[in-house]
């Protein structure tokens, strides 16, 4: 056995260190095992004698693959072998070694095959080393690995379903505020009293509220399924009647409060005109809730040359500086004064829609006012 | 002439065997949809939960570089995979050369496979394990040292990479099917190539395969393991040619 290649070189200089090469080989903390080309035992050392319990005598002639489990029998054949040959080596292997006394040992397997330059390979050596730890840490890691995607996936199962139902919730509610809706208005062309009117209006402000957030919510639901906010865009039809529609309602919701409105918009404009009014009525609605109620609401709708701008300014307590970075998340409900005012989707749909139409909504809010600006460039890239 | 891998590499398999037949046959090699360099984004794990997704592929690439009365060399259950083609477009090849076949894996009455289903199901979990180790020596080559490659070429396993998920399908799919039933009579000629002490295809499994294509020719090749083609190249090219 003297003459394997891991004999100590006859180097003085080794020699003069007092390296017992042999002892090395024989004793090194890790298994030595040399086959040849077919992966027959030439050599082990003790250390791997020891390890699996088989007299060192007992493995030569034997495969090395002989002494895996079926798994990794086929793992050798069709992973470890073609590796070992297309690249000489192949390292950091997880295998078992199937010990005398049927045990299975987790080994972490390097091996190598010794290439000569005319292409004869005449042996392969493998240093193994015991990872019974190491592999119990790695299959620990490889199930929470596995138990978290398998949460996540059912979470995200969970959740769609959610999504899908406020969805056809939202759908199926419109159906009865539109009959409610149309009830009002019939009603109004019937003799009422004056508190039969007063009421009716208070009514027909209530549709206008909760069509609204149905709009919202549908446009919520629709964006976290994947639908986005899809836009009809139309530069015929005039945009200033369904801004002013939007202002009728939302006075009529108002309760003594004043909305000013100035238009300046010269036609055409390319953009949804109902999502306009949707984010105008969203941004009005905001105001209406949060500003002081003795100041008016203002909106000005104009256009510039480049853009269509739209301005709705409340007075009253400034947004408080925390809040901003969550102002256009949904359910964002900004100085909750115990009175639910909604859902907090109204800014986040208005800021969407904004975005589809290549615009943006932003906000200065100081002890003076408070102002959202949607602003729209007029001239579209071609990307919508 | 068609080289084809099987599970566990790429088209590197035929690295020692391949160019011995450039100066006689045009020679095509590939990598199949999820292994070595192919596009994995192409993977769909429908398509490719038989062979007969990997048949088409063959057929279709046959096609696509118009063959005809060619040679098909499948390794493996590629072996299988070239017969499934054949059958279904026989004029693309004349001969195959199936180098360690098994139409089935796993023991089946009679019949023997080499492995029960539960051994297969282990493996599944096993390749797990070993991905860990890769996916790590992975990183160095995803980011990319171009200024030290030596880095990449010293670290890492850096052939026959397959994505780990991927790799547990395409060992599912190798080692779960049965295609007993694609053996029997077949135009083209056949050749099997069989290795002493493989594992994966031993012996009786080879004769099994001779018995059930009429006709075939077994030859029995001094190699040890299941890869003749990488550990005894020279017996193969020469029982390669011998036949064709």
């Amino acid at each position: 056995m003297s003459d394997g290649p891991y004999c100590p070189p006859s180097s003085a200089g080794d020699v003069d260190a007092g390296i017992d090469f042999e002892n090395l080989f024989e004793t090194a903390p890790c298994g030595y095992v040399l086959a040849d080309k077919d992966g027959r035992i030439t050599r082990a050392n003790q250390t791997f004698a020891q390890w699996t319990g088989y007299p060192a005598a007992l493995l030569i002639g034997r495969r090395f693959s002989d002494l895996l489990p079926v798994v990794g029998k086929i793992f050798y054949e069709t992973h470890f072998v073609p590796m070992l040959h297309i690249q000489g080596r192949f390292t950091e292997v997880a295998l078992e070694i199937v010990s005398a006394g049927n045990q299975k040992i987790p080994v972490i397997v390097n091996a190598s095959m010794t290439n000569e330059p005319d292409g004869v390979i005449p042996s392969i050596r493998f240093t193994l080393f015991v990872s019974a730890e190491r592999r119990s840490y790695e299959r620990g890691l490889l199930a929470a690995r596995n138990e978290a995607q398998a949460t996540i996936l059912a979470e995200r199962v969970d959740s769609e379903l959610r999504e899908q139902f406020i969805a056809v919730l939202g759908h199926d509610l419109r159906n009865p505020i539109a009959s409610i809706g149309s009830g009002v208005h019939l009603l109004g062309k019937e003799a009422l009293t004056d508190r039969g009117r007063k009421i009716l209006e208070l009514m027909g402000g209530s549709v206008v509220r909760a069509a609204g957030l149905i709009d919202n919510v549908l446009d919520f639901a629709r964006g976290r399924l994947g639908g986005g906010i899809t836009l009809m865009r139309d530069a015929r039809e005039s945009l200033e009647p369904v801004l002013r529609q939007v202002v009728a309602e939302l006075r009529s919701i108002a309760a003594g409060q004043r909305v000013e409105a100035i238009y300046a918009i010269a036609e055409p404009v390319n953009c949804d005109r109902v999502r306009i009014g949707q984010l105008l009525s969203n941004l009005l609605g905001n105001a209406l809730t949060h500003g002081a109620k003795d100041q008016p609401v203002r909106l000005e709708a104009s256009t510039d040359a480049d853009a269509l701008i739209i301005a709705v300014t409340n007075g009253g307590a400034p947004i408080p500086t925390e809040a901003f970075e969550h102002l256009f998340q949904p359910f964002y409900r900004g100085g909750d004064k115990g009175a639910s005012h909604g859902l907090g989707l109204g800014l986040h749909i208005a800021a969407e829609i904004a975005r589809a139409h290549g615009g943006s909504l932003t906000v200065q809010s100081d002890e003076a006012q408070t102002c959202f600006t949607f602003t729209m460039p007029l001239r579209q890239s071609a990307s919508d | 002439m068609m080289f084809a891998h099987g599970f566990g590499c790429d088209q590197n398999m035929w690295r020692f065997v391949a160019p011995a037949f450039e100066r006689n046959f045009r020679t095509i090699l590939f990598d199949y949809v999820g292994a070595g360099g192919s596009d994995a984004g192409a993977y769909d794990a429908e398509r490719y939960g038989s062979l007969q997704g990997y048949a088409d592929d063959v057929v279709a690439l046959a096609r696509a570089l118009d063959v005809e009365g060619g040679i098909f060399v499948g390794h493996s259950v590629s072996a299988m995979i070239g017969l499934i083609a054949a059958r279904q477009a026989p004029e693309l090849f004349s001969d195959l050369v199936l180098v360690g076949p098994s139409p089935c894996y796993i023991d089946d009455g009679d019949y023997v496979g080499g492995f029960s289903r539960d051994q297969i199901l282990e493996l599944l979990d096993f390749l797990d394990s070993n991905h860990m180790g890769w996916s790590q020596t992975m990183a160095p080559v995803i980011m990319g040292n171009a200024d030290r490659p030596e880095l990449a070429e010293e670290l890492t396993n850096s052939f026959c990479r397959t994505d780990p998920e991927i790799a547990k399908r395409f060992a599912r799919t190798t080692f779960l099917s049965d295609n007993r039933a694609d053996l029997g009579a077949i135009d083209a000629r056949v050749l099997i190539l069989q290795c002493r002490d493989d594992v994966i295809a031993p012996i009786p499994v080879g004769e099994y395969v001779h018995q059930h294509i009429p006709g075939s020719e077994l030859v029995l090749i001094d190699a040890s393991g299941h890869c003749p083609n990488l550990s005894a190249p020279k017996a193969t090219i020469a029982a390669i040619k011998a036949f064709v």
